[in-house]
C-alpha cells in the first residue's frame, strides 16, 4: 500500500514538472501583423472571435451582444462571442497555459488597462504590437496622445488599442445639495456643515484608491509633480503628510464618523442610493445614466469635479499570445475602434461612455453626430471634463497609497 | 399547537421565511431604496435583463449537466469509499480517512493551478469533463464522509444478512443499502450540486470560457448597486438546485420498498 502510494507520488510530480517550460517563441504574430489589411480581413471571415471581458454591467453586456456583434457579423462575417470572465482569472488562466505552452488558446480579445496590462506585459502574455496595423486606429486616433503611449506608467509599445476612456467625478443629489464643493478645502467646510453624509470607499477599492489620489494632487504643488514623476517617498513625503493629515481631519465628519469605511464602491453606490450619504463618485463620468434609469439612484443626481481637476484614464483591448484566431481578433478591434462602434458606445442608449478617438480627424458628418449626442442631464458638459482632465500616476502610486492609508488613517 | 412548535414557527418565518420573500419581492421591482423613503415599485425589468442575456440558457444547461455528472460520479465513489471504509480494516486506514479529507483542507484554487498545468497536458482544459473532475475536488471528501457515517449506523449486521441470504452485491445495494440511506443520498444531492454550482473561479480557469456556468454571469454583477437585478438572479440561482434536488426524490421513488419504508418512518 505504502509502496504504491510512494511511486504514484514520484510519478505525478514526474509528470507535472517534466514537461516543462519549453518556451518556443511564436513568430507568426509578427507575420500576421505585416501582411495587407485586405488579406487580416479576408483571413478573418467566416471565423469566430471570443473577447474575455469583465461582465458586471449590462449596459456594456448589450452593447457588445446587441450592437458590436450583429454589425460584426454583417460588415465582416466574423462571429463575436462574448465571454464573461473577471481579468484577475483571464490573466490566471494565460499564465498556466503559458507554463503549459498551449500555443493554441480560447481567448482572442482581452479588455485590459493599468495594473493587469503591466503584468501581462511583464510576463510575456500579450501577442505583441498591432496598433499600427489596424487602419481605423492611424486614420482616426491621434496616434502620438500620451494617453495611448503609456497606460499608468507602463510603455504600451503598441500592444494594447484604446477603446475607451473614462473620467473621474463626483456625484450628488442635487434636491439636497445647492452647490457642490468645488474644491477639497470645500469640500472639507461641507462635511463639517453636514456630518455624516460623506464618505469614500477604501484604498483597496480601485475608486477609493483614486479619490486618494485626487486628495494628493490637490496637495502637491501641481498635479504634474506626481503624474509625471515616478514614485519617490522622499521627494514627496511632506505632500503625503498633508494628505493623510487632510484626511485625518475630515474623518471625524464622514459616515459613521470614519469608524467604518466602505469596502467597494458598490457599498458606497447603495449608501448614497438609499440617501444614508448625499455623495458617490467613480470613473466614468456618465455612470450615473444607467443607474437612474433602472431607479437605483435619484433622478437629481448631478455630477461636479473638484479643483485642481479630474483623474481620467483609458482603457484597451489587447490580443493574448496564444490566439487561435489573430486575424479575427486584429479585424474586431479595429471595428470596435471605428467611429460608429464609438459612436453607439457614446450614446447612453447602451454604455454612455466616452470616445478615446480625435473628433477634429473624423470627416464632418460623423463629426455632428458625435457633437450632438445628448449624454444625459447628469454628465458634465465636454468642455468641463477636458479642461478638468488629469492623468493617471504610475501604478506605484496606487500600491503605495494603499498601504500609507492603512497605516495613517485604518489603524489609527 | 404547544409553544415549542409556535417558537420554531416564529423564528423560521422571522429568519428564513421572511428574508426569502424579500428576495423574491424585491427580484419583482424595482430597486427599493426605503432608507430614502421611497415608496416599492413592481416592475418586471430585472427579468427581462436576466433574460435577455444571451449567456443565461447555455449557463444554466451547463450547470446543470455539470452539477447532475458530478452528483453522479460523487454518489458512486462516495457509495464504494464509504462502504470500503466502513467494513474493511487494514492497516493503515485512519491515515487513509484522513488523505480523504485533504482536498477540504487545502484551498481548491491552490489545487487548480496546478490541475489546471495538469489538464492542459492531458487535453482536460476547457472541456466539461475538466470542470466535473475539478468541481470533485471540493465535493468528494463530504460524499465520503456522508456515507461512510451511513454505512457505520448501519452496523455490519444489516450488511451481512443480505449476503447471508444471497444477494448479489448489487442486489443489496438497492434493496437493503440505498432504502436504508435515503437521508445520506439527499444530504450529499443538496450539498454537492450547491458546492458545484457556486464554484466561480475554478470553473473559470479549467473551462476557460468554454464551459459557461451561471456563477459565471451572475458574480460579475455583485459589482452592481442594483439590489433588483441581483435579487432575480439569486431567484434563478436557486431554482437549480431545488429543481435538481426534486429529480433525486423523485428517482428514490423507484427504489424499492419505498412507499413501506415511508409508512413506518413516523
Amino acid at each position: 500500500m505504502k509502496k504504491i502510494l510512494i511511486t504514484t507520488t514520484i510519478l505525478a510530480i514526474i509528470i507535472l514538472t517534466a514537461c516543462g517550460n519549453n518556451e518556443s517563441q511564436q513568430p507568426s504574430f509578427n507575420e500576421t501583423t505585416e501582411k495587407d489589411w485586405s488579406e487580416i480581413t479576408t483571413a478573418a471571415e467566416d471565423t469566430t472571435v471570443r473577447i474575455f471581458m469583465w461582465g458586471g454591467d449590462e449596459g456594456i453586456n448589450q452593447y457588445m451582444d446587441d450592437w458590436v456583434a450583429p454589425k460584426l457579423k454583417e460588415q465582416y462575417n466574423v462571429t463575436l462571442e462574448r465571454v464573461p470572465m473577471n481579468t484577475g482569472e483571464i490573466l490566471q488562466k494565460l499564465q498556466t497555459e503559458k507554463q503549459a505552452s498551449k500555443d493554441e488558446g480560447t481567448i482572442d480579445i482581452i479588455w485590459i488597462n493599468g495594473e493587469n496590462f503591466k503584468n501581462a506585459k511583464n510576463n510575456g502574455l500579450l501577442a505583441g504590437s498591432f496598433v499600427d496595423t489596424l487602419p481605423n486606429f492611424n486614420e482616426f486616433y491621434q496616434t502620438d496622445d500620451p494617453a495611448f503611449e503609456t497606460d499608468f506608467g507602463t510603455p504600451v509599445e503598441g500592444m494594447e488599442a484604446p477603446w475607451g476612456k473614462v473620467q473621474f467625478v463626483f456625484l450628488y443629489d442635487s434636491a439636497k445639495i445647492d452647490t457642490p464643493p468645488a474644491s477639497i478645502v470645500e469640500l472639507q467646510e461641507w462635511a463639517s456643515n453636514n456630518p455624516g453624509k460623506f464618505t469614500y470607499p477604501n484604498a483597496d477599492d480601485f475608486s477609493g484608491n483614486a479619490f486618494l489620489r485626487h486628495i494628493l494632487y490637490a496637495k502637491a504643488d501641481s498635479p504634474a509633480d506626481i503624474y509625471e514623476q515616478p514614485l519617490d517617498k522622499e521627494r514627496i513625503s511632506e505632500t503625503a503628510g498633508e494628505v493623510w493629515n487632510y484626511l485625518n481631519q475630515i474623518e471625524p465628519d464622514l459616515w459613521r464618523s470614519g469608524e467604518h469605511y466602505p469596502n467597494s464602491l458598490t457599498e458606497l453606490d447603495r449608501l448614497y442610493s438609499q440617501g444614508e450619504v448625499w455623495m458617490t463618485m467613480g470613473y466614468n463620468e456618465a455612470r450615473a445614466e444607467s443607474l437612474i434609469d433602472e431607479g437605483v439612484f435619484p433622478e437629481t443626481t448631478r455630477s461636479f469635479v473638484m479643483e485642481p481637476g479630474s483623474i481620467g484614464n483609458t482603457h484597451f483591448l489587447s490580443i493574448p499570445f496564444n490566439s487561435s484566431n489573430p486575424e479575427g481578433a486584429l479585424t474586431a478591434i479595429n471595428f470596435m475602434l471605428s467611429p460608429e462602434a464609438q459612436l453607439a458606445k457614446l450614446k447612453p442608449d447602451y454604455w454612455g461612455e466616452n470616445s478615446p478617438i480625435s473628433i477634429e480627424k473624423l470627416p464632418d458628418d460623423m463629426k455632428n453626430k458625435f457633437q450632438s449626442v445628448e449624454r444625459g442631464n447628469s454628465v458634465l458638459s465636454q468642455q468641463k471634463l477636458e479642461e478638468s482632465f488629469l492623468p493617471e500616476s504610475e501604478a506605484e502610486y496606487v500600491e503605495w497609497m494603499k498601504e500609507q492609508w492603512f497605516d495613517e488613517i485604518a489603524q489609527k | 399547537m404547544s409553544t415549542k412548535k409556535t417558537t420554531f414557527l416564529l423564528l423560521a418565518s422571522v429568519l428564513f421565511i421572511a428574508p426569502a420573500l424579500i428576495l423574491v419581492l424585491q427580484s419583482l421591482s424595482k430597486t427599493w431604496r426605503f432608507q430614502a423613503g421611497e415608496g416599492f415599485t413592481f416592475s418586471l425589468n430585472s427579468y427581462q435583463t436576466l433574460l435577455s442575456d444571451p449567456n443565461l440558457w447555455t449557463a444554466t444547461f451547463w450547470s446543470f449537466t455539470v452539477g447532475s455528472g458530478v452528483l453522479i460520479v460523487n454518489l458512486i465513489i462516495g457509495i464504494l469509499t464509504g462502504k470500503a471504509l466502513a467494513i474493511l480494516s487494514f492497516k493503515g486506514k485512519s491515515w487513509v480517512e484522513v488523505l480523504l479529507l485533504t482536498p477540504i483542507l487545502i484551498p481548491v484554487l491552490a489545487t487548480a493551478m496546478g490541475l489546471h498545468l495538469f489538464m492542459i497536458r492531458a487535453g482536460l482544459a476547457d472541456t466539461a469533463a475538466g470542470v466535473m473532475l475539478i468541481h470533485l475536488v471540493p465535493t468528494i471528501p463530504y460524499s465520503i464522509k456522508i456515507f461512510h457515517n451511513s454505512y457505520n449506523q448501519m452496523g455490519r449486521l444489516m450488511l451481512e444478512q443480505p449476503a447471508i441470504l444471497g444477494a448479489s452485491p448489487v442486489r443489496q445495494l438497492f434493496t437493503v443499502e440505498l432504502p436504508l440511506m435515503k437521508p445520506a443520498v439527499r444530504s450529499v444531492t443538496f450539498l454537492t450540486i450547491v458546492i458545484s454550482l457556486s464554484q466561480y473561479a475554478i470553473t473559470a480557469i479549467i473551462g476557460g470560457g468554454r464551459i459557461i456556468t451561471l456563477p459565471m454571469v451572475f458574480y460579475p454583477f455583485l459589482d452592481t448597486a442594483n439590489a433588483s437585478i441581483m435579487a432575480a438572479f439569486s431567484v434563478w440561482f436557486a431554482a437549480l438546485p431545488l429543481l435538481m434536488y426534486v429529480m433525486v426524490e423523485l428517482l428514490m421513488r423507484f427504489l424499492p420498498y419505498s412507499q413501506t419504508l415511508r409508512r413506518n418512518r413516523t
